[in-house]
């Protein structure tokens, strides 16, 4: 019994004696996402990895709430009159984490590696950046192959790498001939970065750790977290624990309505509305029977129940109208909706040429495994199709199958449903990720639209230099998509976040969020109240 | 230095060879020496071949799996060449013999390739989670072991009381439930309402790490002398263990009462008896002994599951463990890690099952004769 009792005394002491160590941090900030996040500028692009490199890196420019360009590592610039040279001036004051001067060679390294390995943004600029020259230290020229109206806004996508500490980490061999690696391997777990803050600590596949930039070349609120966590999880009883007991600020998008219920039921957590760059699309096939038929895909149109979906299936969102997000910069509000009408749609069936033949032509939908709300999205089509007389499959496909069979005619199905998000604010990003011919053998068109006199005013507005000249352009197009009904257009893309009210002024909490993904949680723009 | 298997291969060759050179007459310990050399030489020969057909397989599995690695890894919008190129640096647009080919002349040099999620080599990957992985299974085989032996003695020993069914009904529901269930239950209880233990990770983040020595974080801790990290690591590994061993720690129950119940009825004991031998001697020394011969073969192999199947215990407490490593592989076609995943869990069923073997041959005579010791 003594024994025993000496046992139990020496683990209390033990635990008093070292329960006490953690060391907390001022302001943290401690998010949870889902994994994997990529911390390599080169290679990250979706939601969690563009938070990092927004946090850690900087860009020439930065959206303001609008999704207009400000400066930001630029301090000017100017474009030739043939569109097709973009010259910037770069700060001086600027440095690196690890003390170099940030300088136009970077800006020029940067751009060249990413264009090189060709993963993540590379998309936005492969095909259209010529060449990019240093002609002085804070001097960066961009050469474009064509005038690209929307070029400034897809910089917020070029951060900036310090070009010596990457190349004094390359690997040679490598598949990037006498460039090595170019710096991937390193840059998996490392930084090369002059933002506001700092890498501290990388478990691959647990969390991500940053402090605070405090030499940082811009004035940040006193009251920015001065540490910020990412932690990759999702599940929701773990992340209900850690709000519960303090230890999360902000909850990631993917929890379900009955995990931010129970969330914003905690003392001091509120519910963050975020509208997102992006919208859940049902693309149709246009060149497959029987959606080939206009009048098909019309009747379609007027027969989906939209309230349903925006009330009950993912409540809280508004119906889309046309193929662009009304946060998007060139969204136009004028643009035609199609509202549930049963008259409509029979009317629209009639005038098909399968009307005679509706059994002999059912129509496939397929919804993605992974997001099982798609699967209520789709069973509802088939039971509001089935009120006009259309036959529907329901088909559930991995997300990885969809890649696969969209990338051929034949193989697309009648429909799938997708979500998609613009990767630079304009509405451009959207019109040519969607409907551009060139994009009809991937998953962002199942539609097969293949339309010349599309392209041709889409290419027409890309090359216009004038922004409101462009969004008027941006405006003809969305109609005219509009017209050819290649799509339902469910719902703007909204998130939801579970976070601390209490303690946080979160400016994307307000509506004051750049319709830029990876944006809404960038550190800087955070203030914690302790 | 890498160690590699064709080394491994020519050691064995060595083992087996010396093993029928022996000398005609030997003392009986080195027989048994000898027996144990063959032993192990016959087991590892057949682990080769059971590894080398495994990974024959997983490979093809992992090849004919619905859709494009390369275009997976490289993200939905990455352009063609692009794709391309990864495709031909993976050997993808070759026959799948070549590519096995290639595959096997790197891995048994110890390079199973890149991760295509991680971006990090696959062998890296494995160095960082395998240990996380190993520790939270050797802590939740230890938990299994005690409680699962303990309440399935205490349940025989009281056989057919109220004590034995109330340990039955015990061990129903832990067989019956998931893991994730307990774990589930656990969080809520003593992370959620209790606060007692951490919820996530295998560190807090105000705590040091210790440097990494075998991966295992208390280990590490002992081993370098840092309390903090040790106490830190020990609070953060209980529940996730706890509740990985739930359902093992069952099974070992109802088998050591099983066998306990069966053996106590046999002529050896019942002589034992009626000799006047006490019963806490009989129960302790001539009873459990060989009840625990069941007990120990299904614990070997719960041991190893325990790795493979701690996916969603992985997940829940965000354990940075080759488990979820490989599931979410599986799930984002990273090949090469697939491969590499399921080829370390198959390296560790065959180490434990011969260890297994070895234990039981040392606890059950009749087994030691029949191989000729």
């Amino acid at each position: 019994m003594k024994v025993l009792l000496k046992a139990l005394g020496g683990i209390v002491v033990f635990t008093l004696a070292f329960s006490c160590i953690a060391q907390a941090a001022d302001r943290p900030l401690r998010t949870t996402w889902a994994w994997p996040t990529y911390i390599d500028p080169a290679v990250g692009s979706d939601n969690s990895s563009t938070n990092a490199l927004g946090n850690m890196y900087d860009t020439l420019v930065v959206p303001d709430k609008t999704g207009a360009p400000q400066p930001h590592l630029a301090t000017s610039w100017n474009v030739s009159k043939d569109g097709k040279a973009w010259t910037f001036k770069l700060r001086r004051d600027v440095k690196f984490h690890n003390g170099d001067p940030l300088t136009s060679s970077d800006v020029k390294f940067s751009m060249d590696r990413m264009l090189t390995i060709g993963e993540g943004f590379a998309h936005l600029f492969s095909g259209k950046v010529d060449a990019v020259e240093a002609p002085d230290t804070s001097t960066v020229i961009f050469k474009l192959k064509d005038p690209f109206g929307p070029f400034l806004s897809t910089l917020f996508r070029l951060y900036v790498v310090n070009q010596k500490q990457v190349m004094a980490n390359v690997i040679t061999p490598g598949p990037y001939g006498d460039k090595g690696d170019f710096g991937k391997k390193w840059l998996v777990s490392h930084t090369a970065a002059s933002g506001p803050y700092k890498l501290k600590e990388f478990k691959v596949e647990e969390r991500l750790v940053m402090s605070l930039n405090t030499d940082y070349w811009q004035t940040l609120d006193p009251l920015v977290p001065d540490e910020y966590t990412m932690l990759g999880t999702t599940e929701a009883i773990t992340v209900r624990t850690l709000m519960s007991r303090g230890e999360l600020e902000v909850a990631d998008r993917w929890q379900s309505n009955e995990s931010l219920n129970a969330l914003s039921r905690i003392k001091g957590v509120g519910l963050a509305k975020i509208n997102g760059p992006g919208q859940f699309y049902a693309m149709i096939h246009t060149k497959k029977p029987p959606t080939d038929d206009i009048h098909f895909r019309k009747a379609m149109a007027y027969a989906m129940d939209y309230d349903t979906v925006t009330t009950h299936l993912f409540p809280g969102t508004t119906q889309a109208k046309g193929p662009i997000p009304r946060m998007m910069p060139g969204f136009d509000d004028s643009v035609f909706q199609y509202r549930r009408d049963l008259d409509k749609a029979r009317a629209e069936l009639e005038k098909s040429r399968y009307y005679s033949a509706l059994d002999k032509n059912p129509v496939v939908i397929h919804w993605i495994a992974e997001v099982p709300d798609e699967e209520k999205v789709a069973l509802l089509f088939m039971s509001n199709m089935a009120e006009i007389g259309i036959n529907v499959d329901v088909v559930k496909v991995p997300w990885m199958s969809v890649v696969e069979e969209t990338a051929a005619m034949d193989t697309s199905p009648h429909i799938v449903t997708i979500f998609d998000e613009a990767h630079y604010p304009e509405a451009a990003a959207l019109l040519q990720s969607r409907y551009a011919s060139p994009s009809a053998n991937t998953w962002e068109q199942n539609e097969w639209l293949l339309d010349s006199t599309y392209d041709t005013m889409l290419e027409e507005a890309l090359k216009t230099m004038d922004r409101e000249s462009r969004f008027k352009q941006y405006a003809e197009l969305q109609h005219y998509i509009v017209e050819q009904c290649p799509t339902l257009f469910m719902f703007d893309v909204m998130s939801r976040h579970a976070y601390r009210s209490d303690i946080m002024d979160w400016p994307a909490a307000r509506g004051e969020v750049p319709p830029v993904q990876g944006y809404e949680l960038l550190g800087r723009y955070i203030k914690i109240r302790k | 230095m890498k160690f590699t298997v064709l080394q491994a291969g020519r050691v064995l060759f060595w083992i087996h060879r010396k093993t029928k050179e022996g000398p005609a007459e030997q003392p009986c310990s080195a027989r048994n020496s000898m027996r144990l050399v063959r032993f192990l030489a016959k087991r590892l020969m057949h682990a080769a071949f059971v590894l080398i057909g495994l990974s024959i397989l997983i490979f093809l599995i992992a090849r004919v799996m619905p859709g494009n690695p390369a275009r997976m890894a490289m993200g939905p919008r990455a352009p063609q060449w692009a794709i391309e190129k990864l495709e031909k640096q993976m050997y993808l647009d070759r026959p799948l013999p070549i590519q096995y080919f290639y595959w096997f002349k790197s891995a048994i040099s110890g390079d199973f390739g890149d991760s295509l999620v991680t971006k990090r080599s696959v062998s890296e990957d494995i160095i960082e989670y395998f240990p996380a992985s190993l520790e939270l299974a050797i802590y939740a085989a230890v938990f299994m072991g005690i409680a699962g032996v303990v309440l399935g003695t205490v349940s025989g020993w009281f056989a057919n009381t109220w004590i034995d069914n109330l340990v039955r009904v015990i061990a129903y529901i832990g067989i019956v439930t998931p893991s994730f269930v307990f774990a589930i239950f656990f969080v809520l209880i003593f992370s959620y309402w209790l606060e007692l233990f951490p919820t996530i990770g295998r560190l807090s983040s105000g705590i040091d790490g210790p440097p990494v020595i075998t991966g295992m974080v208390t280990l590490d801790a002992l081993i370098t002398g840092n309390p903090a990290a040790f106490w830190d690591g020990l609070k953060h590994i209980f529940l996730p263990a706890v509740s990985l061993a739930m359902g093992p720690m069952a099974q070992e129950a109802r088998i050591t009462r099983s066998s306990l119940a069966d053996n106590a009825g046999k002529d050896f004991i019942a002589a034992e008896r009626a000799c006047g031998i006490p019963e806490r001697t009989i129960m302790f020394k001539y009873l459990l002994k060989p009840s625990l011969i069941p007990t120990i073969s299904i614990y070997g192999l719960d041991f190893a599951s325990l790795m493979g199947n701690a996916f969603l215990i992985e997940l829940i407490f965000n354990w940075p463990g080759l488990s979820r490593y490989g599931m979410n592989a599986i799930l984002q076609k990273d090949l090469n890690a697939v491969i590499a995943a399921i080829m370390v869990f198959g390296v560790v069923f065959v180490i434990v099952n011969i260890a297994i073997d070895l234990a039981v041959e040392r606890l059950d005579p009749r087994i030691r004769f029949r191989t000729g010791g």
